[in-house]
């Protein structure tokens, strides 16, 4: 789906949340509560702690407005910024992350594109950060995959997929580098 | 372990807000770079460049409707919406005006009050249904704000009162969720704010709570009001 597609109505609502507008953090609640829990909910893997802290996220969001910058960052980058943060710093005050499934990169599938529907500037993003993971090891993007979907951490990628931490390190390090000088190009 | 790492391709600092905004870190680490992010600019500035270069990833995390208890539980933890102080917050006085002189007295003086603080006139509108006058609604154009007062309404246990403007050509458009116990002042953005005119309707439904979900009235239209100008 196109991440972007309410854009303008998120950033102005975004906007006058600051002024204590609640109609405004309401109406940023009814256009991206499903997206964001469903963000909760995948790195947490249990709905009523993925439902406070979706709660946690809003109240962010309603303390934190006046920090959105509607001229550099997208609403929903931000917001599932927040989301996916709460949802880690929850998983990391429990114990350690939800799925702990071995990672077999022989089978990793390679990135999908998603949403044919998406507007043209999201698909363009899209299909440049796909193409630049397809241009990283399966292993590396395995790694990169459980970090951002499963709330992995170092150690628990290095667990996942018998490595030790230090290799863990170095395989991550070498493809955020790669990943960084691939969109830049 | 061999490692060809080459560090000069990216500073050590964008390795780190790249760490932080995949989220492998943990613990003191975790913290540490939060911390940082929170005083220095540029460094906030890194992580939210990575939280933007991997963005796309959560095009393919599925949408997922929270239970409406969550939007409850959220806005009770909020500040009351409410202006100034004194009488205009204080239910007990509405209430005692609008049983003892009429609602639309206390329309009167609501709008009277308001106006003290207006460059415009403001329309006022007495929402009623079955008898009852159960909210009146002042609209403060040049702050492009509605103020609604609670008269006689008695809130329901399962559903919640929301206000819609309607224009006359029919269509309901969604102002807000109201309450039965405290003023509320919902604000009208700018393309709500040229639809409510002298003769548009402010009509009250209910509905589940958190709001209608479908952008119309999906329960009972309990009252309704026109737009008219003191």
């Amino acid at each position: 789906m196109d991440l972007d597609a309410n854009r303008n109505l998120i950033a102005t609502a975004l906007g006058r949340i600051p002024s204590g507008d609640r109609a405004a953090l309401q109406t940023v609640y009814r256009l991206t509560s499903a997206k964001l829990f469903g963000v909760c909910l995948r790195i947490l893997g249990e709905r009523g702690e993925a439902e406070d802290v979706l709660q946690e996220v809003y109240v962010t969001v309603w303390r934190k407005a006046a920090d959105f910058n509607a001229s550099r960052a997208s609403p929903m980058t931000w917001l599932i910024s927040i989301a996916r943060n709460r949802s880690i710093d929850r998983l990391r005050a429990s114990r350690q992350s939800r799925n702990m499934d071995p990672i077999e990169t022989a089978t990793d599938v390679a990135d999908s594109t998603a949403g044919a529907d998406a507007a043209i500037e999201t698909v363009e993003v899209q299909t440049r950060l796909h193409r630049c993971l397809g241009g990283l090891a399966s292993h590396e993007r395995a790694a990169l995959r459980g970090a951002f979907f499963d709330g992995n951490t170092y150690e628990d990628l290095a667990v996942r997929m018998k490595v030790p931490l230090g290799t863990m390190k170095s395989w991550i390090r070498r493809a955020l580098i790669k990943l960084k000088v691939c969109l830049e190009q | 372990m061999t490692d060809t790492l080459d560090h000069s391709a990216l500073p050590e600092d964008d390795i780190l807000a790249a760490e932080y905004a995949l989220g492998v870190l943990a613990g003191g680490d975790r913290v540490a770079v939060e911390q940082r992010a929170a005083r220095d600019r540029g460094f906030a500035r890194l992580v939210s460049d990575w939280e933007e270069r991997l963005a796309p990833w959560g095009a393919e995390i599925s949408d997922v409707a929270p239970p409406p208890q969550v939007w409850e539980r959220i806005a009770a933890v909020l500040p009351a919406q409410v202006h100034g102080g004194g009488l205009w917050q204080n239910l007990n006085f509405w209430r005692g005006l609008s049983f003892a002189a009429g609602a639309l007295a206390a329309a009167c003086l609501a709008a009277l009050i308001y106006l003290g603080t207006l460059a415009r006139q403001p329309l006022i509108a007495t929402i009623e249904g079955d008898g009852h006058r159960h909210f009146i609604a002042t609209i403060d154009a040049s702050r492009g704000t509605v103020a609604v007062v609670p008269a006689t309404f008695s809130p329901d246990a399962t559903r919640v009162p929301e206000l819609w403007l309607i224009p006359p050509d029919g269509k309901p458009r969604p102002v807000g969720l109201l309450r039965g116990d405290q003023t509320v002042i919902l604000s009208l953005p700018t393309d709500l704010a040229v639809l409510a005119k002298k003769d548009a309707v402010l009509a009250v439904s209910l509905e589940p709570p958190g709001g209608s979900t479908t952008g119309l009235p999906t329960g009972p239209v309990i009252a309704s009001g026109k737009l008219t100008s003191l």
